[in-house]
């Protein structure tokens, strides 16, 4: 018999507790990646590699507020400007749905290129859409959901818009972090509206990186003391703006989340070092053999860890099957999109069950070097 | 017979050591549990203590809230003069055409800004919303760049002292008092006259109309009346059930706090579960002496199972006490909590409420969980032959 198969042998002996263990260690490790993640997704904003590039523009008192269609034209000539676009939420009511799993914006097909590059759809099926007034795209999650094709007609019934709309699948997009919305012809949506000649934002492309903090000055300036002033921001500050507005729920999530885990840690590391405890005459007995201190911490160590890394492997490994095999959108109605266990993540919670292995055996561990071996072997417990 | 209750009661303290983990892992689930449910009824709670039974919105047909909604002058006008609606004693009809606007405001601790619900309302709108009491300062006055901003609302955003202005694009707005919406969704308001509020925001109509019929039965004519014809193509709802359906933002939380609770439950299952099969282990013998006093196989899973439902009950009752604490803390320092009303887009204040009724689902939570933990170690309890029982050391 070698020291390791005794570790194992050791460990295993009690099937039942080393199973309880390392199954609360893995319940524990689950929540706190679910937890994390689902922290980042309230906190960090997706973007992609054009994100940067992207200005939003909308009126300076809130979002509800409107903007005249006339600045189109005012900011296409500031320097810098590469492309704009309208942007305009509809907000629709799609067939009995309270709130409808998809966003539907007005915007010019022409510009969808040049602005949001990152939605891909075939070449064909984006000229059929800019030349057909009253079609729109829609994303491949929304396609999937409802079992749409192309030809198909949605029909959406205003709320905020004083029209009902019906339009004709001309393509289905994908490539954007949120394939889901419905994209149609401003120019259609203003007509249905009564020729108002109001949008809701303006989304600008700079021309490059550099320009892109002089271009949102620009803007801003250009409408100061106007009509409608304007705040324009980077895509980035813009979705960070909708963040913020969770207010204190956020930091009270993540705070009874933090002292929930931290807690349930403790919670798992008493439970391993029952295991140990309940040990202490054989202990006591290797100790009589001749086994040194640090012999003994390396296997009471050894089984420790072991265990954590099993709860380990069992809790982060299932939430990073179940999170990348299960349609998160799906599942949660689309309060959630991306649900990404990132590595980082993973190896926080990787790192957190390893401290939850020395926690478990340090403390049983002290107690076991202070005591002697008559102590010990007296114990009943 | 049954083994009395009082046994298991003082096995449980007598061992404390090794039940404590067990009681504190589940005194954290129920804490959570009741934590982040409070909120969800504090906020529901708070849109459900809005509104007068005797008041009814009018909004344009197809809106599905207030802040998309649009009534032009004339629909206004027409509205002034209908018989339905109840006068005062000069005989004038009591309504109120609010303008609603929101505003993105910085906030005072720095972080970011927020939509602030701004609300223009007419002479009658004090009068129909009663809940609405001025604490401090003086009503604005008509025609006046002035408002009334909602004391708890005073303590989240800039410059929203009594005497300091703030600005908004076009007009700079001078805070004259401080109102308290006792518990409603008022108190995440900012009022002002709703004329100047038109004028400052650029908005050529009304967004909705708040009446108050003489009584039900000209309520309902009103309805059919504004909802059969073309011409006016509105909504009439009562105020409170308008204000009752507020409730998107309540469901996300819910559905955390039931997510987190089934998950942390799971865990304090398999913690309740190793205590409890320690406990039989250590207690082998006294099983057995126990057995052979006459004491039938049915008595002791019993009792087993009623020690660890006392076990998750005592978890239960300290995490009712940790929320407890939590609660009397918040009400002590005047603390708010803030967040997004997805149903106007704007911040919306609320208390979190820890009601009896959720302590009580946290305890029945906590006792089944100690049942489920317990369920398996009692059943082996139950089953250790007498002879080997005594035997063990």
């Amino acid at each position: 018999m070698t020291i390791g198969t005794f570790i194992v042998k050791n460990a295993l002996r009690n099937k039942r507790r080393a199973l309880l263990s390392i199954l609360s260690v893995a319940v524990s490790l689950f929540l706190l990646v679910t937890l994390l993640v689902l922290l980042r997704e309230l906190t960090t904003p997706m973007e992609d590699a054009d994100a940067a590039m992207r200005i939003a523009v909308r009126h300076r008192v809130s979002l509800a507020n409107t903007l005249p269609y006339r600045q189109r034209g005012v900011i296409e000539r500031i320097p810098g400007v590469a492309a704009i676009t309208p942007f305009t939420f509809f907000g629709g009511k799609f067939r009995n749905e309270e709130i409808p799993s998809f966003a539907q914006f007005a915007m010019d097909p022409i510009q969808l290129t040049n602005v949001f590059g990152e939605a891909k759809l075939p070449l064909d099926q984006l000229n059929n859409w800019i030349a057909d007034r009253s079609s729109c795209i829609i994303g491949i999650e929304t396609a999937k959901r409802y079992e749409f094709k192309i030809g198909d007609k949605i029909k959406l019934a205003g709320t905020i818009w004083p029209a009902d709309l019906e339009l004709k699948i001309a393509g289905i997009y994908k490539g954007t972090p949120d394939d889901r919305n419905v994209l149609f012809h401003h120019d259609y949506m203003d007509e249905a509206c009564g020729r108002q000649g109001i949008v809701g934002t303006w989304w600008v492309r700079a021309k490059s990186l550099e320009e892109v903090p002089l271009v949102v000055e620009r803007i801003n300036k250009e409408f100061h003391n106007t009509s409608a002033e304007v705040l324009a921001e980077t895509e980035r500050s813009f979705v960070l703006g909708f963040i913020s507005m969770w207010g204190n729920i956020k930091v009270l999530i993540g705070a009874i989340c933090s002292v929930v885990v931290f807690s349930l840690i403790l919670v798992t590391a008493s439970t391993m070092s029952m295991a140990i405890r309940e040990r202490f005459r054989e202990l006591a007995i290797l100790k009589a053999l001749g086994f040194r201190r640090h012999e003994l911490f390396a296997f009471i160590l050894a089984e420790s860890f072991g265990f954590a890394f099993a709860g380990a492997i069992i809790g982060i490994g299932g939430a990073w099957l179940l999170f990348s095999n299960i349609n998160i959108t799906a599942v949660t109605k689309g309060m959630f999109v991306a649900f990404e266990l990132t590595p980082r993540i993973m190896a926080t919670g990787f790192g957190v069950g390893a401290i939850l292995g020395i926690i478990g055996s340090v403390v049983p561990t002290i107690s076991m070097a202070r005591m002697s071996v008559i102590q010990g072997l007296k114990t009943l417990d | 017979m049954a083994l009395p209750l009082k046994y298991n009661f003082q096995n449980v303290i007598v061992r404390w050591r090794s039940t404590l983990a067990a009681i504190f892992g589940i005194a954290l689930v129920v804490a959570v549990y009741v934590m982040l449910q409070a909120l969800a009824v504090g906020l529901e709670q708070n849109s459900a203590n809005t509104g007068d039974e005797r008041n009814f919105l009018i909004v344009r047909k197809g809106a599905t809230s207030e802040s998309v909604s649009q009534v032009t002058r004339e629909q206004f006008r027409y509205l002034q003069y209908m018989e339905e609606i109840a006068k005062d004693a000069q005989g004038k009809a009591i309504l109120t055409a609010d303008t609603m606007v929101l505003v993105n405001l910085p906030r005072l601790a720095g972080n970011g800004e927020a939509n602030v619900l701004v609300r223009g309302v007419m002479e009658k709108g004090k009068e129909l919303r009663a809940q609405v009491q001025l604490v401090e300062g003086r009503w604005f006055v008509p025609g006046k760049r002035e408002v009334v901003v909602s004391r708890k609302l005073a303590s989240r955003f800039k410059n929203f002292q009594l005497g300091e202005e703030f600005h908004v694009p076009g007009a700079d707005l001078k805070v004259v008092g401080w109102m308290d919406g006792g518990r409603s969704a008022f108190d995440s308001e900012v009022w002002m006259d709703t004329d100047e509020a038109r004028n400052i925001f650029g908005r050529e109509n009304y967004t909705s109309v708040l009446v108050r019929p003489v009584d039900e039965a000209a309520a309902a004519r009103l309805k059919a009346k504004l909802e059969g014809s073309k011409q006016i193509a509105a909504r009439l709802e009562r105020e409170t059930d308008y204000y009752r359906k507020q409730t998107k933002t309540a469901g996300p939380i819910k559905f955390l706090g039931v997510a987190l609770a089934t998950i942390m439950s799971v865990g304090a299952v398999f913690s309740a579960m190793n205590t409890m099969y320690a406990t039989v282990g250590a207690r082998t013998r006294e099983v057995g002496t126990l057995r052979v006093l006459g004491f039938h196989r049915r008595a002791i899973l019993f009792s087993f199972l009623m020690e660890g439902a006392i076990l998750a009950f005592l978890g239960g009752v300290v995490g009712c006490l940790i929320v407890s604490a939590a609660y009397a803390y918040v009400t002590a320092t005047g603390y708010t909590i803030g967040t997004i009303n997805f149903d106007t887009f704007s911040e919306v204040i609320f208390d979190f409420r820890p009601t009896p009724e959720l302590m009580g689902k946290g305890l029945v939570f906590a006792v089944i969980i100690g049942l489920l933990g317990s369920l398996l170690p009692a059943w082996r309890a139950s089953r250790i032959p007498v002879i080997s029982a005594l035997k063990s050391v």
